[in-house]
């Protein structure tokens, strides 16, 4: 799609992320979906239809493997509900789909909500373990998810003179900025050499390179521009969306053609936002960018994907300092995933209410001064899937 | 006419001294170990490899263990399958005894002979583990053969097989204990009795043979009989020089002999094989083996009681946070995709190139549709690679390797062998590598296998 849907998030809303022990996946839903109303001053009977985002409901009480699993914790019936699953980009594609069901005009107000709930297990037995049991048998068995981004790490080490200090640094950036939001799970600066001694998960990722297993929920509620009521909303309007799958979940391991150096699902979707935005130099016409840090080799990586500098140069933007608050164009200022946490289905929600949160004027401490245009960045699935959102405070 | 016209040996790549066993025992002898994802099936595909099969025109397969009790995939249908012999070939299992390599090896001789067979490949492979605690009182050692009967020449002639009973019960194993009734008895009325049997009935004139060996924990009693035969012990009989290096590898040990005597030219070659009766084969070497193996074997040390430990789990994995994982696998799926997961059958782009372990619709590169299969090479270079901490294995980390293959084709696999990190395992970009056939995980009640790399 080349075409800008003219769409805009008139509410926003997002739970603390952590280990929220003594709330359930339905208390996250509550709380995310009633803060994004009250912020949008509207009512539940409001929403015409509505988007669940959760990636992983085999790791919890199978919570989120269908629309049924906002409607009930909401007593919000009788409206079409979709669970969107799409790997890592699964919340930024239920803000799509409702974008393009508001164009369509299938509804005329629409809610994406996404959650995890993973830590109703030990780290090492969610994720992780769905890695080992559940995955292929043979093919690519032995890998854990950060392993499928070391490999990465190491070529790009390899080929562009990228150090351990390069990619450690990006987590002492990313743990920084978590200090500044209090709704980060982690909020505790760090040292570069904290991160390089701190436990090894795959070589050259430290634990502290790999976000925490975290719970969490974020909703918006979008409307079309055209319905936008300037004096009840302070709307933020949706430029650009773009989605793509250029791999598949095996495919990079068995194709000699598959450099490990980028990942062409954010270069594809890149183009595809960017196109719809207008957006030809990136580095120049953007203010602030929350990127899907996993890993902190993916941030590292992104910034080449998402065209803010050339192949083989973003070591030199993390050397200069360019992504830190403050800098040339602010990276993760909420703290990025390795801050924050990653419930999956809810990330690529919670980028959004960060980034609209920036273009309002809202981020306190660590605000972005004079934000008007942001985007979005979520890759999963490993490196196959990236969604890539421009967001703007004008239409 | 009967002749071994090829033959392969697979030892683990791990060792183990007595004296790292029990550091106060006086023995002086080793055992080849298994490394934690092998077993008797992949050190017979190991030696069967070596073998190169593919244009010999198999149409037998005999395997001999006495590793396995009926246990799924521990058959010789099995390694058929993984050798992609022909369909519904023959495929005979010997166990029981430790007799069970020679028991397979007469009757391999005898389907050749009867012009039946034209080539029979016989396998026999023993991982066998003594009571913890007990190691250093059993000479146990893993090892694979393998041997093709064949009808045509080859480095040795089969000139006698033959076999007597004697169900007299002597050493046994019983639940992982050396079980002896009454040395005594057993040696007298067993061994000793069957001896005399033996050397009556077969007609043996000692002047037909070069070398002789006694395969048998009780050859010295023997000793006095032979001599009385006409033999000339100090020099028709052969020393075992196989235990001291590998331990005694039960159903492969007296075709061990058999292949030492082969490789150092002793001409024709008698051998006892002596377990609840004897196995009597002889042989005639023909030509000078180029590359002999037994006088050149290689391994590395386990260093430690516990490592030795750890290897002995054979897939129990444990790691940090984890308890044992029951990996999901699927019978169906492993017949399904056996020309990738086994026979690593790949495809070919025909416009451009690109090599394939696994098809799609359309080539990712050109999105040209017509593909032609293509074998893949087993050999490749490194990638890139990681260590994964978090991966539930016997030995953390779990290298996992991206590697491109000899001739196009890539595949991400774990190392294996690699439980010290040193200069014969720490991989880099560029780094040679092989592929090794090795267990996965133990699940559904039987083992699972895939490919796995060394270095080079």
């Amino acid at each position: 799609m080349s075409k800008k849907r003219d769409i805009a998030i008139i509410g926003i809303g997002m739970t603390k992320f952590g280990e929220l022990f003594n709330q359930s996946y339905d208390d996250l839903v509550r709380d995310a979906a009633t803060l994004a109303i009250k912020d949008a001053g509207i009512a539940m009977e409001d929403i015409q239809a509505a988007w669940l985002s959760t990636a992983f409901p085999e790791i919890g009480v199978f919570k989120g493997r269908s629309g049924m699993d906002l409607c009930e914790p909401l007593n919000l019936y009788d409206i079409p509900v979709t669970r969107v699953s799409n790997f890592c980009a699964s919340g930024a594609d239920a803000i799509r789909n409702a974008a393009n069901a508001l164009v369509a005009g299938e509804c005329d107000v629409a809610m994406a909500l996404g959650v995890e709930k993973l830590r109703d297990r030990t780290p090492q037995d969610s994720i992780v373990k769905m890695m080992v049991e559940l995955t292929h048998p043979f093919y690519q068995k032995g890998f854990t998810a950060a392993g499928t981004f070391a490999v990465y790490a190491n070529r790009i080490m390899h080929e562009y003179g990228v150090t351990k200090e390069d990619i450690a640094n990006i987590s002492v950036k990313n743990h920084y900025h978590g200090t500044l939001n209090d709704k980060a799970h982690h909020r505790i600066a760090c040292t570069l050499e904290q991160v390089l001694a701190s436990p090894m998960v795959a070589d050259p990722l430290t634990v502290m390179d790999s976000c925490p297993t975290t719970d969490g929920a974020a909703c918006v509620i979008m409307v079309r521009a055209e319905d936008v009521n300037k004096t009840k909303h302070r709307p933020v309007y949706i430029d650009g969306i773009g989605l793509s799958i250029a791999t598949g979940w095996d495919l990079p391991f068995f194709d000699t053609k598959h450099d490990f150096l980028s990942f062409k699902a954010t270069q594809n979707a890149a183009k595809m936002a960017y196109t719809q935005a207008g957006i030809t130099k990136p580095i120049d016409e953007i203010d602030l960018v929350e990127v899907h840090d996993c890993f902190s080799i993916v941030e590292l990586l992104t910034y080449e994907d998402l065209g803010l500098c050339k192949p083989g140069e973003a070591k030199d933007m993390i050397r200069g300092k360019a992504t830190q608050l403050g800098g040339q164009i602010p990276v993760n200022v909420s703290g990025g995933l390795l801050s924050c946490g990653h419930p999956v289905g809810a990330t690529g929600v919670r980028m959004v209410v960060e980034v609209a949160s920036h273009l309002r004027g809202d981020a306190g401490e660590r605000q972005v001064v004079g934000a008007k245009k942001g985007i979005t960045h979520n890759i999963g699935g490993p490196g196959a899937i990236a969604s890539v959102i421009v967001l703007n405070i004008e239409n | 006419m009967s002749t071994i016209k090829k033959y392969a040996v697979a030892f683990p790549h791990f060792r183990i001294a007595d004296t790292t066993l029990h550091p106060r025992v006086r023995s002086k002898g080793n055992h080849a170990v298994c490394y934690t994802d092998e077993d008797i099936m992949t050190l017979a595909f190991e030696a069967c490899s070596q073998l190169q099969l593919k244009s010999t025109g198999v149409d037998a397969i005999l395997f001999a263990s006495t590793t396995p009790v009926f246990k799924e995939r521990y058959h010789a249908s099995f390694l058929a399958d993984l050798l992609e012999l022909p369909q519904g070939i023959l495929a005979f299992d010997f166990g029981g005894t430790s007799r069970a390599g020679t028991d397979a090896l007469l009757l391999a001789d005898t389907l050749v002979k009867s012009g039946a067979y034209r080539n029979v490949l016989l396998v026999a492979a023993n991982v066998y583990y003594p009571a913890i605690g007990n190691e250093t009182a059993t000479p146990f050692g893993h090892a694979a053969v393998a041997l093709l009967i064949s009808n045509e020449d080859g480095i040795a002639e089969i000139n006698d097989c033959q076999s007597f009973s004697a169900a007299i019960a002597e050493d046994f194993s019983y639940k992982g204990d050396n079980i002896q009734y009454d040395a005594r008895f057993a040696r007298t009325a067993g061994f000793v009795s069957n001896m005399a049997t033996v050397l009556k009935k077969s007609n043996l004139y000692p002047t037909t043979v070069d070398a002789l060996f006694l395969n048998s924990p009780y050859a010295k009693l023997a000793f006095g009989s032979l001599k009385k035969a006409g033999f000339n012990l100090e020099t028709q009989l052969l020393k075992d020089t196989i235990t001291p290096a590998v331990g005694y590898t039960g159903a492969c040990h007296g075709l061990l002999q058999l292949i030492s005597a082969i490789e150092n030219r002793k001409g024709a070659t008698l051998l006892f094989d002596y377990m609840n009766g004897t196995n009597l084969i002889r042989v005639t070497s023909t030509i000078e083996i180029s590359k002999p193996v037994l006088n050149n074997l290689l391994f590395e040390n386990v260093e430690t009681y516990q490592d030795y430990l750890q290897l002995r789990k054979q897939g129990d994995f444990e790691s940090r946070g984890y308890a044992a994982h029951e990996m999901f696998s699927s019978e169906m799926m492993q017949e399904r995709e056996k020309d990738h997961l086994v026979y690593l059958k790949g495809y070919e782009c025909s416009s451009c190139g690109t090599v394939y372990l696994m098809k799609a619709e359309r080539c990712n590169h050109c999105h040209k549709s017509d593909f032609k299969k293509k074998q893949l090479s087993k050999t490749g270079k490194v990638f890139t690679l990681t260590s994964e901490h978090y991966f539930p294995a016997s030995f953390t980390p779990t290298n996992m390797v991206v590697i491109d293959l000899d001739g196009g084709g890539r595949i991400s696999v774990q190392q294996t062998d690699d439980m010290f990190q040193n200069e014969k395992t720490i991989l880099k970009i560029g780094d040679g590598v092989r592929l090794v056939y090795r267990k996965m995980m133990e699940n559904d009640k039987k083992p699972n296998y895939f490919w796995k790399c060394k270095k080079i």
